[in-house]
């Protein structure tokens, strides 16, 4: 079981995660989900942040949305979970299917779209009021669902998030108490308990050493065989690191929408552009 | 600088070892230890602390300040000893300014010109309310014993020694009880429409309430009054905490907003992407994560009500036996019963005032002490390292 947490797990994943997923996870976990946005278009009022936006995010990989900053990239990861709207003057067109269903249609309730996609923000914040154990399962209280076995689903959670083996023996401590990266791992976990389909990060190492971030990338690439995972960063080396496939948004020139310029498998757009302007994005020419 | 000397030693012990690394084994000296130069116990000094000329300076400040204002006294036979205090401060302040002018410069003197000031008005604030609270205790400890605080005055003659304030300790208590329970979840569903939900009403409720936090408590005492103890029900405890309600109302509200501000907006991000509607949002993270703010604001609440004299004058009327039913009859409380005695004629009376301030200031005390307890409990019980 400590194969989870050690860091070779990322040198030799296949074995190890194999291992896992028999012993730990429960058989009835969902199978993979996929979304697929098309012409997705934001607004903030009346300014356009972003412009028909398309892209398919497949089962069982990780999507790296890149880019420089103020490109639309977390408003466009934003629109995937129904949290752009909670800006009050946000305004979007162009669809959003979560498995064949639109999720901004009256087949699904916000809460609902909310629950099967989860987020894991930027900065960690864990609930300052309850302890570790209590915030792994706040998500299943606050979206009114229940468990008979609290225990196994918070040591599955934080097991998975590879946090399980620094705070087994205090479960009942503060969430604050922990480190700024334990604390996002323990994000992770209150974001998995409550068995979403797809898993949204914005920048999720942004705050954190380079330590944690090893571990979360690990705990990422652990993770993505079971659900699928949308991520914004910043960091050029993680995107290679963590994604099959990466988009890349830009916004042309001061005043206009943000847009995707290319899209593919990561080792593509790395690698072998199709887009001058990726090139010098990725290569360090600009941005 | 020990943490800094003590690498930088071993360093030079590595160095040795990898130069006799390369001799023959036989040759090799055994390396000596590096000697240990003694490290000298290093004198802290704050570098924020009054130097010795800065002493000085203060003493002299303080030393003309009440010469000159005792010298102004005496000449000009001023015998209030305010008069002497406002000089002695004043000339005390101008001095400060002046030395450290002369001996420094005009920008380091309007700098410690402006700190004295600062330091002088907190000064000033503690030593009114020390004064004020001092005052309260000499002039009722005297009359503070287990008689006094057990019996009420139902049997006391105007010149008879006895008696005592348990009617009134029950009533505020009572009286208190009622307008929390009233208000304070009132106020604090209004503080959560203001900065939770926001409704379209906000602005015009957030007007509303802070119209309200100015009104007069009379005019609270008149309303209840008028459309509640007229309308043949008579005065009762539950009619003052109604009153008492409405000027609590403004003041939990608003400290509960300004509290509900402090919480991080991603906190309700999380529990929204957790698939949380927003009613849940706010009772299982909001509210906990404020819970010792929303005290404060409640503790500032009963503070506002718990010294109020008029709106229960009108409403509870007072009285000198115990009242133990809020519901029905006249009932006295602390300040009411403090004004009622103090307007007697008689010295006896008087001093029951005096006792009975007292007790409402400890009783305060006593309610304050233990809302921070139970505040602080829960957030231990939930782990909370702060």
């Amino acid at each position: 079981m400590t194969t989870v947490q050690s860091p070779q797990t990322a040198e030799t994943p296949a074995a190890n995660r194999q291992v896992v997923s028999s012993e730990i996870l429960p058989e009835e976990l969902h199978p993979s989900s996929r979304i697929d946005a098309t012409d997705v278009t934001c607004w903030f009022g009346k300014r356009k942040v972003l412009e028909r936006c398309t892209l398919s995010m497949e089962p069982g990989e990780v999507t790296a949305l890149i880019g420089p900053s103020g490109c639309g990239k977390s408003t466009f990861l934003r629109s995937l979970n129904r949290m752009h709207e909670l800006v009050p003057v946000a305004a979007i067109a162009g669809t959003i299917e979560l498995d064949g269903v639109d999720i901004y249609s009256e087949e699904m309730s916000p809460t609902e779209v909310r629950s099967r996609i989860g987020m894991v923000f930027q900065k960690p914040n864990p609930f300052p009021a309850m302890s570790i154990a209590d915030n792994v399962l706040a998500g299943l209280s606050l979206s009114g669902m229940s468990n008979e076995d609290p225990k196994a689903l918070v040591e599955q959670c934080l097991r998975r998030a590879g946090l399980w083996a620094e705070v087994s023996d205090r479960l009942n401590e503060g969430g604050m108490s922990l480190s700024g990266g334990q604390q996002q791992r323990l994000c992770i976990a209150r974001a998995l308990a409550v068995h979403p389909d797809v898993l949204l990060m914005d920048e999720p190492c942004s705050a954190l050493d380079p330590i944690s971030t090893r571990v979360i990338e690990q705990t990422i690439r652990e993770l993505c065989e079971e659900i699928t995972i949308v991520i914004v960063t910043h960091n050029m080396q993680q995107a290679q690191r963590v994604s099959d496939k990466c988009a890349f948004f830009l916004v042309e020139s001061i005043g206009d929408p943000g847009r995707i310029v290319e899209a593919g498998p990561t080792t593509q757009v790395f690698e072998n552009p199709s887009d001058p302007r990726t090139y010098d994005y990725v290569t360090g020419q600009f941005g | 600088m020990r943490l800094f000397a003590e690498p930088r030693l071993q360093l030079e012990v590595d160095v040795d070892m990898s130069l006799l690394d390369e001799r023959p084994l036989d040759e090799t000296p055994v390396p000596e230890a590096p000697e240990q130069e003694p490290i000298e116990e290093q004198v802290p000094f704050r570098p924020r602390a009054l130097v010795r000329s800065e002493r000085v300076e203060l003493l002299l400040a303080v030393a003309s300040g009440v010469t000159g204002s005792a010298v102004m006294c005496l000449l000009f036979d001023w015998t209030q000893p305010l008069t002497f205090a406002i000089w002695a401060l004043l000339l005390f302040l101008g001095s400060t300014y002046l030395l450290a002018r002369d001996s420094q410069s005009p920008i380091v003197a309007t700098d410690r010109l402006i700190t004295t000031l600062v330091w002088t008005s907190g000064g000033i604030a503690v030593s009114v309310l020390l004064w004020m609270l001092g005052y309260v205790v000499v002039k009722g400890i005297a009359g503070l014993n287990f008689e006094y605080l057990t019996s009420d005055l139902s049997k006391v003659g105007p010149l008879d020694d006895g008696g005592g304030v348990f009617h009134a300790i029950v009533g505020t208590l009572e009286q208190m009880l009622i307008a929390s329970v009233l208000s304070i979840p009132i106020a604090i569903l209004t503080a959560v429409y203001l900065h939770e939900i926001r409704g379209r009403l906000a602005g015009i409720v957030r007007f509303v309430i802070d119209a309200m936090s100015g009104l007069p408590s009379i005019v609270a005492g008149l309303f209840i009054y008028t459309v509640w103890v007229l309308q043949g029900r008579g005065p009762s405890g539950l009619a003052a905490g109604l009153a008492l309600a409405i000027l609590m109302i403004p003041t939990v509200t608003r400290t509960a907003e300004e509290m509900l501000k402090t919480i991080d907006d991603g906190l309700r991000e999380s529990a929204l992407a957790l698939g949380a509607p927003q009613w849940r949002s706010v009772m299982q993270v909001v509210l906990p994560t404020a819970r010792s703010g929303l005290i404060t604001a409640s503790i500032l609440g009963v503070a506002r009500a718990v010294g109020e004299t008029a709106p229960v004058l009108l409403t509870a009327f007072g009285s000198s036996s115990i009242n133990w039913s809020p519901f029905n009859g006249p009932q006295a409380d602390l300040p009411l019963y403090i004004y009622q005695l103090l307007r007697q004629p008689n010295p006896a009376q008087i001093a029951r005032a005096w006792s009975g301030a007292l007790v409402l200031v400890l009783l305060v005390l006593i309610l304050f002490v233990l809302a921070r307890v139970i505040g602080e409990r829960g957030a231990r019980v939930r782990g909370g390292s702060r």
